[in-house]
């Protein structure tokens, strides 16, 4: 007692720090979506593209087409759902107290999935048609995981994790049968889809759905000290005020909506959920202060990126984006899961 | 004195069994209170009954002269902090985000720490001998370091209660001389109220000015150690025949087994 305070400490996170980073990000989502402009089977140049943005100089009617009603909504539609899988990933690992949680391993991409081969046997359309049957086979995921992962004490995370696994794997039977009896070109779409297709993307699209992710994102980050508490001790959490049980519940709906709607026009595109919030804690910490944004950008840089691979690597081809995610996704995380995976097995 | 927690004939039931029944206990300013008894004698519910996480279906707990049950939950938080048994962290956070988070009841949805919530967490460190450890992941702290941060983390919560739940059960002998100088500097030199409950008689007894003694769910005895560690008590509640003696070194009463 009586004693100075000799050693200051520094303040671990600042709001100006969130805003910086998040910054910094965003400008260089802005950086990749340029780039990805400019590259593709038709050649762009750095003169045409800056002519079709500020519309001065000349441009073919055809190279604009190609730049401003192909590859932008595709970039745009992988930017907002690379957005929404690595904030929901980010969600629900910290929900879940699991590192391995996220949309794709749950099964709520897969029944998303479930609905869209559905649709596009039926001969439905890209517009419609099938965005509402993903969008409802998604629903149905959720729903069918908290019926069987309720318990007394609220959502119990390992239930909830191997009903996920049970229900992607009865979901990808039912995909299997409509792929093994599809005969004419509808097998290719269905394929192509169910490897994260984001080559019907439209703008129509977005207005929809950029909407619900910004509500979502707000209402995410309003729990965020919510979540540092939850995944340091649901007793301690529970002490300290958080009502974990509304937390939970919440953030669950909230992700889940916004994964429905993202696979509905991107279809199954894998671990871009586990890789980017995974990146993130290494490089920043745990406080989901931080973490969300940084993940939501990251995520949205990760799979513009990505794509932009995917329809240039084989060009004048194209390959679904999810072959690329999980290409670098399937070996990260047997990386992560040789270097930290000590730390998340309770022992 | 005025008791800061007052339990008046308190019974909390899970489904058809009383963990807990007929309690009455005062928690008086700046005392060091041991709870024991055996396993399933209601310990840790009596904890969340104080706490106010769990609410007893019988009498009721007045936290400084007002009702448990008319306080929100943060409200609680800003009075009593607890140290739960055992804390498993899934990601890894340094000791001071885990200090600071004691300040979640006071803060805002979408507010962040300020310098006041920097000066408690500061205090905190500094009343724990954590001050060094701030920076490091919890993840890499030993079990004595972790404990101490975790009571680092009450104490950022600047409540006048706190409760420990087993708080030396994993540590070597050592960290558990460590754990209880901190609590006893903590009530006699800063008027806090603590309330311990442990395992361990021989060091309760050493350190706590007083103890409740459990058995199925209702208190057995309680006074100062002397009078609640007897022999005949011992072999009553915990169904164990004990010698006891007096500690050489401090003079409380001394456990023995027969």
């Amino acid at each position: 007692m009586g004693q100075m305070i000799q050693q200051t400490i520094k303040r671990p996170l600042s709001p100006m720090r969130v805003i910086r980073i998040s910054l910094a990000l965003f400008l260089f989502l802005i950086f990749t979506i340029l780039l990805s402009m400019l590259l593709g089977t038709a050649d762009v140049t750095i003169v045409q593209l800056w002519g079709i943005l500020t519309g001065g100089a000349e441009v073919k009617e055809m190279t604009k087409l190609i730049v401003l009603n192909i590859r932008l909504p595709r970039i745009i539609s992988a930017g907002l759902a690379g957005f929404s899988l690595s904030l929901g990933g980010l969600v629900f690992q910290a929900i879940l107290r699991n590192p391995l949680a996220d949309p794709y391993i749950l099964g709520v991409s897969s029944g998303g999935a479930f609905g869209a081969v559905l649709g596009i046997m039926l001969g439905f359309s890209f517009n419609l048609g099938i965005p509402l049957l993903s969008f409802a086979g998604a629903m149905l995921t959720i729903y069918l995981l908290l019926v069987m992962g309720q318990r007394k004490m609220g959502m119990e995370s390992s239930t909830i994790l191997l009903a996920g696994v049970i229900i992607n794997a009865f979901f990808t039977a039912i995909i299997m049968f409509f792929i093994s009896t599809a005969v004419d070109d509808r097998l290719h779409t269905m394929l192509f889809w169910l490897y994260g297709d984001l080559s019907q993307s439209a703008y129509v699209q977005f207005a929809i759905i950029a909407p619900v992710v910004v509500m979502a994102f707000i209402i995410l980050y309003g729990l965020s000290r919510h979540l540092n508490l939850i995944t340091a001790g649901e007793e301690t959490a529970l002490q300290l005020g958080v009502d974990i049980k509304r937390t939970k519940m919440i953030c669950f709906l909230v992700v889940s909506l916004v994964i429905g709607l993202v696979v509905s026009f991107s279809g199954l595109i894998g671990f871009v959920g586990l890789i980017v919030p995974h990146l993130g804690r290494m490089v920043l910490g745990s406080d989901h202060r931080l973490l969300m944004p940084v993940s939501a950008l990251g995520g949205a840089v990760f799979l513009v990126a990505a794509d932009t691979v995917a329809r240039t690597i084989i060009s004048p081809s194209e390959l679904p984006v999810g072959v690329i995610t999980a290409f670098i996704g399937a070996p990260f995380f047997i990386y992560l899961l040789k270097t930290r995976g000590s730390r998340w097995t309770r022992s | 004195m005025d008791p800061v927690l007052s339990l008046k004939k308190v019974g909390f039931r899970y489904d058809g069994f009383w963990a807990i029944r007929d309690l009455d206990l005062d928690v008086k300013p700046g005392e060091l209170l041991a709870v024991l008894g055996p396993n399933g004698s209601g310990k840790s519910t009596l904890l969340k009954v104080v706490d106010g996480i769990l609410t007893p279906q019988e009498g009721e707990v007045l936290l400084k002269d007002r009702p448990v049950s008319g306080y929100t939950r943060s409200d609680v938080a800003k009075e009593v902090a607890m140290v739960a048994q055992e804390t498993h962290f899934y990601f890894s956070f340094s000791a001071l985000e885990v200090v600071l988070m004691g300040r979640f009841p006071r803060l805002g949805r979408f507010q962040f720490e300020g310098a006041r919530d920097m000066e408690a967490a500061s205090r905190a460190l500094q009343a724990t001998q954590c001050l060094d450890l701030a920076e490091r992941s919890i993840h890499e702290l030993s079990g004595g370091e972790k404990q101490r941060v975790l009571i680092a983390r009450a104490l950022a919560q600047e409540p006048t209660v706190i409760l420990l739940d087993e708080p030396t059960s994993f540590l070597d002998l050592r960290f558990k001389k460590e754990i209880f100088d901190l609590i006893s500097s903590l009530t006699h030199e800063r008027g806090l109220s603590v309330v311990v409950v442990s395992h361990d008689i021989d060091l309760a007894s050493q350190y706590c000015d007083r103890m409740v003694m459990l058995k199925d769910g209702r208190v057995y005895s309680t006074g100062v150690p002397e009078e609640v560690i007897t022999a005949s008590n011992i072999k009553a509640v915990y169904e164990c025949p004990v010698i006891i003696d007096k500690n050489p070194a401090a003079g409380s009463p001394r456990v023995s087994l027969v």
